[in-house]
């Protein structure tokens, strides 16, 4: 059976925090993209997590071209 | 007298020694790399012109000297152990000290203030670099390949021998470490800061 996408299937901050990460990778589906803003728009926490990839991602990319 | 970049590019050994083990995974094939890579950049400091940074230089010298060494070293292919991979990437127990059963987290991260402010301070880069150390060996350099060197998920499954999955998961499991001990040794302490 289809799933109805406005029915976002929720996800805990464990698999949140995975979703997160995975879209540096690739390309989330409608899907888990859909769950994860669910998630995100009720949980600070993981909110606080998805800045800090942010920030790795910058720094680990002045980091590259010599730090400070 | 001696040319003060001498001792600038003396200072970015640590890094290239990071990025040479990332690629290598033998520490005294990596020296090795580092040592070629410094000699041959004094020898031709001249030409460096200063349009990307020296370290960008250096890593641009060092690479070359990299892919000179892995190709020496293809025939010793079978002394790379990938069974560092198979511990990190199937156990999801590292899982569970991070999130309690019902899936939250067991130590809610905290919000950074003025992380940017951090990337301007010499102290916060060591901290850094420790955070790095840290890191598992596997995790540590797809960590370092990824998000520092820049390589595509695919070549870096590639040259490690791995699944996209394993990949997703040991980055999946750096982040969250790097994450933790940046809070911990950095952003959770203010006196760190002043």
């Amino acid at each position: 059976m289809e799933k109805n996408p406005r029915e976002a299937e929720s996800v805990d901050c464990r698999e949140a925090s995975r979703l997160l990460c995975a879209a540096y990778e690739r390309k989330l589906s409608a899907t888990e993209s859909e769950s994860l803003t669910y998630h995100l728009d009720r949980c600070f926490m993981c909110r606080n997590f998805d800045s800090q990839l942010k920030f790795l991602h910058t720094a680990a990319e002045r980091f590259r071209s010599g730090g400070k | 007298m001696t040319d003060p970049r001498f001792a600038q590019i003396e200072s970015h050994r640590p890094y290239l020694l990071r990025y040479a083990l990332s690629q290598l995974r033998d520490g005294q094939l990596a020296e090795e790399a580092v040592q070629e890579a410094l000699v041959s950049a004094l020898e031709n400091l001249s030409t460096f012109g200063g349009k990307s940074s020296l370290r960008t230089w250096l890593t641009s010298i060092l690479r070359f000297k990299v892919i000179d060494l892995q190709r020496r070293a293809i025939s010793d292919r079978a002394h790379f152990e990938l069974t560092d991979f198979a511990a990190e990437a199937s156990d999801e127990g590292w899982m569970d000290e991070l999130f309690d059963e019902t899936g939250h987290w067991r130590q809610a991260p905290q919000a950074w203030s003025d992380p940017e402010a951090a990337l301007e301070q010499r102290r916060f880069w060591e901290v850094f670099e420790r955070c790095l150390d840290r890191l598992p060996a596997a995790g540590g350099r797809v960590f370092f390949k990824r998000e520092i060197v820049g390589e595509e998920t695919e070549t870096i499954c590639k040259e490690e021998g791995i699944t996209a999955s394993n990949c997703w998961v040991i980055l999946h499991r750096a982040r969250l470490q790097l994450r933790a001990c940046l809070e911990m040794n950095w952003f959770g302490k203010e006196s760190a800061r002043s």
